[in-house]
């Protein structure tokens, strides 16, 4: 009897403690002293604006474990997918500025969604402190493999006598394969029609496989694999060289059409950062972005490294920012 | 045969004492963090990620998936134990859970759990090792049209979950989409009914919404004039289920195998569904229908069965094609990545061992599962010795905290709260809460497989007749929306397996 009751205590005592445990983990959230930033055992937060899976979340989850070693905490990814990556850079900026949520921001996605004052987005570009960009990643068109378009110029000529015949992917509206969609309307008369999977490549990838859409706009890194597997039938490259993962597809301007497009990544805080926090991520960023074997593993992926640190990136936002501005007419809303 | 003779062999490698070490560490880790309130399994395996770096590939990979399959198991804890649930996915199961304690049958309904996850997640590697190329193939056959008719049959399923009046049950339905509106727009990005409050611009938390709505809701219903009702812990012999139990039993997980399993063959489906659409198929179609929502165990096999086939039948788009389809599994796909293994077929061609060896991991992670939780139930549900008052207490700190750490946020506790007021207000109402939350988990898909359709199709609303799966699917949902009206028989054939 009393043993059992003894037994009780115990377990009642222990399922106490664990709670308390738990409590802890959260319950230093303020007072973040800039000089032990980061405090041990409390984790970071990155916030993914994309479901996971994609690009932005695979380069986000590589650096993740470099990151770890160099601030002595633990970093999680966290995937916010949504509207275009507007759920997740709301809630990058709405974090407390105190470095323990930082984010992976993408343009034009992140550029864009403030310009246009239908969205309502809470943010503009001061809401974010830019900490380091990593990669640029071009975008590429692709067909399904057996498709009747064996070129560029053929998909093109065919959707442009028969305008909306054919389907094409974007990751949202005013991301980047939209921008790009919109670009290559506006200089060649052929319209397609996109439909926007809103929480990322992932997605937009899926519906493509199972033969959903007609066309896949996406960006290098997404088609790499499938264009090794022939999965996928890839068009063309809107860069200026081509892709070093796909040497044998010709660029935009090779085929015809100077049209460049591509995404930009790199990561950011909310705006407001103690000096010292923000230059202790900076470098644990940087350290993480350049590491030879997150280098490789990106490259293995189709991902070329183009490391800038926060005050170059903040400056290729604001290029960015100015650019967008002028081709958002393309792809706002008309009605 | 070759198969089998490769999967023998990742049993060679994943069976090293080590690995069996890892493995039994990770899944009693999981646990214990996913008993944890609030922590659930995304954050738990993620939280426990560092420990498995060092590792070489199979080893680590090993570990991660027993922890994953731990946490799930945790959160089975506190849904039954104490009416909070450790992680959406196993939220449903605190109606008959919770109820199943309070008869003094804990130990049944966790034991129950506890073998339902097993034959699930089993069954679904079993489907991953004999055919995953075809069925990553089908899964990729439900595009957005498919995907929608397939939560129109999900939403028809709350015709089930109506009880005594249908009215009642649509309002709550009706109130569930309502809520699942909050937040940002989830396409054009422009906020809505969020009423210029920032915390709600990512929508209400779903775990703070089941809390309250279920959990805080119960407890606020006690009556003063009525007697506290009082939860016994089982003695030794209550502890494992009864002849019946099991009976009634075994037909809830097969149907629980056949709904996780073929919604998680679907990328961008969530495990939640999955548990909640065994739920409503019980309701539906089990015998004993009308004990749901009493302490029925159907209510607790299915689910927990539902969403452990479900979790691992989502390791086969993973494997097949390299897509995660749900945040756990991106979780996995990150430590892959890590390890330098691309998720995708070239997994199997480039480090067939290692592939193998992780699938023969998940089924001694499975073992595993169900040898260290039965013999651990009765320590478990020796927390129920506490006496009902303090007990209660304990359950509502529980409930406090697992709503705040969802995002270490106190408005999370204010929406739990909320939800409470509003769970006791529908209660007196007789409004019957689970439409609300099918409707609540359904809505936000539904709304973005609609509108990517309608993309696709221009417009045209007869993309979702004029497409053979769609059109079977939407039939299957009118059907059961007036099989009560022309009081048909269950059409039992179409509901094993709802990708038919």
């Amino acid at each position: 009897m009393s043993r059992k009751k003894i037994f009780a205590a115990v377990a009642a005592a222990s399922l106490l403690a664990l709670t308390g445990c738990g409590a802890n983990a959260g319950a230093s959230n303020s007072g973040a002293a800039a000089g032990d930033f980061p405090k041990k055992g409390k984790s970071i937060d990155l916030i993914v604006a994309f479901s996971s899976g994609g690009a932005v979340d695979t380069a986000a989850r590589l650096i993740q474990p470099v990151l770890e070693k160099e601030l002595g905490t633990n970093v999680e990814v966290i995937n916010k997918p949504g509207a275009g990556g507007q759920i997740g850079y709301t809630a990058l900026t709405g974090a407390k500025p105190d470095g323990y949520t930082i984010g992976a921001t993408g343009s034009p996605s992140v550029v864009v969604s403030p310009l246009d004052p239908a969205r309502g987005a809470k943010y503009t570009r001061d809401s974010f402190q830019p900490l380091g960009r990593q990669v640029i990643d071009p975008t590429v068109i692709a067909v399904q493999p057996d498709s009747p378009y064996k070129s560029l110029k053929e998909l093109l000529e065919a959707v442009k006598a028969k305008p909306k015949s054919l389907t094409a992917s974007t990751t949202g509206i005013q991301t980047g394969e939209h921008f790009a969609l919109a670009q290559i309307q506006e200089s060649t008369g052929s319209e397609f029609a996109p439909v926007h999977f809103s929480e990322g490549a992932s997605q937009a990838t899926t519906a493509f496989l199972g033969k959903h859409v007609d066309v896949l706009v996406a960006n290098v890194s997404d088609v790499n694999d499938l264009s090794k597997q022939g999965k996928a039938r890839v068009l063309g490259v809107m860069s200026g060289d081509r892709a070093p993962s796909l040497p044998e597809i010709p660029t935009f301007k090779e085929s015809g059409y100077d049209l460049t497009a591509g995404t930009a990544r790199g990561y950011s805080a909310p705006a407001g950062l103690p000096a010292d926090v923000a230059r202790k991520l900076e470098a644990a960023i940087e350290k993480a972005i350049e590491d030879p074997a997150v280098v490789q593993k990106m490259k293995d992926l189709g991902l070329q490294t183009s490391y800038l640190n926060g005050t170059d990136y903040q400056q290729f936002w604001a290029g960015q920012e100015d650019d967008f501005k002028k081709v958002l007419p393309l792809v706002q809303k008309k009605d | 045969m070759e198969t089998l003779n490769e999967l023998l062999g990742g049993f060679a490698t994943a069976m090293t004492w080590q690995n069996l070490l890892f493995a039994f560490l990770g899944c009693l880790l999981g646990t214990i963090i996913g008993v944890l309130p609030g922590v659930g399994p995304v954050a738990g395996v993620a939280l426990l990620i560092p420990l498995t770096l060092n590792l070489d590939p199979a080893g680590s990979i090993i570990m991660l998936c027993a922890i994953f399959y731990g946490t799930q198991y945790g959160g089975t804890i506190t849904s039954v134990l104490l009416n909070t649930p450790g992680e959406a996915s196993s939220a449903i199961t605190t109606i008959d859970g919770y109820a199943m304690t309070k008869m003094g049958r804990a130990g049944a309904a966790l034991t129950l759990a506890a073998v339902g996850s097993f034959i699930g997640g089993t069954i679904a590697t079993v489907g991953l090792v004999a055919a995953a190329k075809p069925l990553g193939e089908m899964g990729l056959l439900v595009g957005p049209p498919e995907f929608f008719a397939l939560m129109v049959v999900g939403i028809s399923l709350l015709v089930a979950l109506a009880g005594k009046s249908m009215v009642k049950a649509l309002i709550s339905g009706a109130l569930g989409l309502l809520i699942s509106m909050v937040g940002i727009d989830p396409v054009a990005g422009a906020p809505r009914f969020t009423f210029g409050i920032d915390n709600l611009m990512d929508g209400v938390s779903f775990v703070a919404v089941i809390v309250g709505v279920f959990g805080l809701s119960e407890i606020l219903s006690f009556r003063r004039n009525e007697p506290t009702p009082v939860v016994h812990a089982p003695g030794f012999r209550q502890l494992f289920p009864s002849r019946t139990e099991w009976r009634r039993s075994a037909p809830a997980m097969a149907r629980g195998t056949g709904v996780g399993f073929g919604l998680g063959l679907i990328p961008g489906m969530t495990g939640s569904v999955s548990s909640l659409l065994s739920y409503a198929t019980e309701k539906r179609f089990s015998r004993f229908r009308h004990e749901l929502g009493k302490g029925a165990v159907e209510g607790v096999a299915g689910p927990e069965t539902a969403n452990n086939a479900h979790a691992n039948a989502a390791l086969i788009p993973l494997f097949t094609l390299g897509i995660p389809a749900s945040p756990t599994i991106a979780v996995l796909m990150g430590a892959f990545l890590q390890q330098g293994l691309t998720p995708g077929p070239s997994l199997f061609t480039d480090h067939s061992e290692i592939a193998w060896a992780i699938i023969a991991s998940l089924f001694i992670g499975n073992v595993l599962l169900l040898l260290l939780n039965v013999p651990l139930v009765g320590l478990w549900t020796s927390i129920l010795r506490v006496p009902t008052p303090i007990l209660t207490a304990v359950i509502l700190v529980f409930m406090v905290i697992g709503a705040y750490t969802i995002n270490f946020s106190v408005f999370d506790v204010y929406v739990m709260i909320g939800f409470g007021l509003l769970g006791l207000a529908l209660r007196n109402l007789d409004i019957p809460l689970a439409p609300m939350v099918l409707t609540l988990v359904l809505g936000p898909l539904m709304e973005r497989s609609l509108r990517e359709s309608l993309e696709i199709s221009q417009g045209d609303f007869t993309v979702f007749t004029s497409r053979p799966i769609s059109a079977v699917l939407i039939g299957i949902g009118l059907l059961i929306i007036c099989s009560p009206l022309l009081k048909l028989r269950k059409p039992k054939a179409l509901m094993e397996d709802p990708e038919a």
